[in-house]
């Protein structure tokens, strides 16, 4: 019994032994990569700046990268292209290509780690690898080490297929880089994406559709199924005519706002806020009065910002509603109008023949107003 | 486009991300400004306390104390210190805290991805508008 005892213990200790030093190894190793990581970002960071500013922008006057290095690199290069627009950008960009970083792009995207797959794809979309031939690489005759025949078009393509990617952040990334890309080849597939998202999630994507900029919205308008059919994507429309401020799309707005569906009439309020033109404020007024508290709570925003002191009465009736929120819109937008709705308010709270709910929250709000010094 | 900066003229850089912090400072740098680099508000405003200041850049979000807070503090100190002008960068997706900076006395903004060139054009004028202002 006591040699087996002896035994046992003895592999023990020699499994824990070996275990830390496997351990002590790894973190050695880490220890390691990390140094040289630092040591490289120090020595890029000057080279990058004498050569985004002082130098003469040629092929090869950052200097050499060792081939070893180049995934650091284009780590430490996406850093800064995110970050910069204009001369800087389009430096980077040659940099980028002029190193060969991209030819290991279709690998990349195909690799194992979802990592790598969804860094490849911001890689597109950051450096811009599918613009047109005029913005792209100095000639191959000048770049030896380029394989020849080498196509910068076509990466986004492979893209694509990520956007079903069983990872959500590789499914992003590709998204992203699509929109990035601003060309509406891509806006069906990234549309369908953000639509099989969760609803909560939706207006958070919305972001993302917003990059292939305010071009998409007329390409809804001609290619979206009718919005009495589908109304769904027609949510998203209306939310991105508000982020683009898209003044041309208010007579699509005021048609959403006749499809009887609430989160499509609540999106195209949210935008008919932001654009603020009077104009519709008529369109408006009747959906103070809408069964569906959601939109009397969007109404009561967007009588105070499209009515002006004119929809005062309106709102005053809107702060006797039973849902809080819609009340506590519409007390907002008496203290947004200035003297003639907090006059309003003022006196609603002091009448003791007013509605409780309306008195109650023009007290909260005259409070709110005073504690940040509004008139 | 010739700036002729006043000899010794000191900018601010506020901003959390060192590499973002490195080119900007070595645009400046080559302005012939004297650059200092704070990574949050607080260390922003130890500097503003040491140096006499001409211009200030910050982001908008920072840890510790970021650019809306760091605005309300300069703007609340005595002039001149509270009267520095100061040029927002941020992130478009910020637009509503955009916003509240400007309305708490910031003076201009960029949004990212920025143009460094355009950055510098901005902190020019703002430079030459306080100058004049006296």
């Amino acid at each position: 019994m006591l040699p087996a005892l002896r035994w046992a213990t003895a592999i023990l200790a020699g499994l824990v032994g070996a275990l830390a030093l496997v351990g002590a190894f790894m973190q050695v190793s880490r220890d390691r990569q990390n140094r040289h990581r630092i040591a490289c970002y120090q020595d890029w960071e000057t080279r990058l700046t004498d050569f985004l500013f002082k130098g003469t922008h040629d092929h090869g006057s950052f200097g050499a990268v060792p081939r070893a290095d180049h995934w650091l690199f284009r780590d430490f290069l996406s850093r800064y292209q995110s970050t910069f627009a204009g001369l800087e950008a389009d430096l980077l960009r040659q940099l980028y290509l002029d190193l060969g970083i991209h030819l290991s792009l279709p690998r990349r995207l195909q690799s194992r780690r979802p990592r790598a797959r969804a860094q490849a794809a911001l890689e597109i979309g950051a450096f811009r690898l599918d613009e047109p031939a005029e913005h792209g690489p100095p000639p191959l005759a000048k770049q030896p080490d380029r394989r020849p025949h080498q196509r910068l078009h076509g990466y986004l393509d492979l893209v694509l297929p990520l956007l079903e990617d069983p990872v959500p952040f590789v499914a992003h990334a590709a998204a992203r880089a699509l929109a990035h890309s601003r060309n509406l080849d891509y806006a069906s597939p990234v549309l369908a994406w953000i639509e099989r998202q969760e609803l909560y999630q939706r207006e958070r994507k919305l972001r993302v559709l917003a990059g292939f900029g305010s071009d998409l919205l007329p390409w809804m308008e001609d290619n979206l199924e009718p919005p009495e059919r589908r109304p769904e994507p027609w949510i998203l429309f209306a939310l991105l005519v508000g982020s683009h401020r898209h003044r041309a799309s208010l007579p699509r707005l005021l048609a959403l706002l006749k499809i009887p569906h609430v989160d499509l009439r609540v999106s195209a309020l949210k935008a008919l806020i932001i654009l603020a033109d009077p104009t519709v404020y008529p369109a408006v007024l009747p959906f103070a009065s809408d069964p569906a508290w959601e939109i009397r709570t969007q109404a009561a925003r967007a009588l105070g910002v499209l009515g002006g002191p004119s929809a005062i009465p309106e709102l005053l009736r809107l702060m006797a509603d039973p849902v809080y929120e819609a009340r506590r819109n519409a007390a907002q937008s008496l203290v947004d109008l200035g003297h003639a709705g907090v006059s309003a308010l003022t006196y609603v709270a002091d009448d003791p023949a007013a509605d409780r709910f309306a008195r109650d929250i023009a007290r909260e709000r005259l409070e709110w107003a005073d504690e940040r010094g509004h008139p | 486009m010739s700036r002729l900066w006043p000899e010794s003229t000191k900018v601010l850089v506020v901003e959390d991300d060192p590499a973002t912090a490195r080119i900007i400072q070595a645009r400046l740098e080559m302005e012939g400004l004297q650059v200092f680099v704070a990574f949050n508000g607080t260390e922003g405003l130890e500097i503003l306390h040491r140096e006499a200041i001409d211009l200030i850049t910050t982001d908008l979000m920072m840890p510790a104390m970021n650019g809306f807070r760091l605005v309300q503090e300069v703007r609340d100190l005595p002039p001149p210190k509270g009267r520095i002008p100061i040029l927002l960068i941020s992130s478009n997706q910020n637009e509503q805290d955009m916003v509240r900076c400007l309305a708490a006395g910031a003076d201009d903004y960029v949004t990212k991805p920025i143009s460094v060139q355009v950055l510098v054009e901005r902190l020019w004028r703002l430079f030459e508008r306080s100058r004049r202002a006296g």
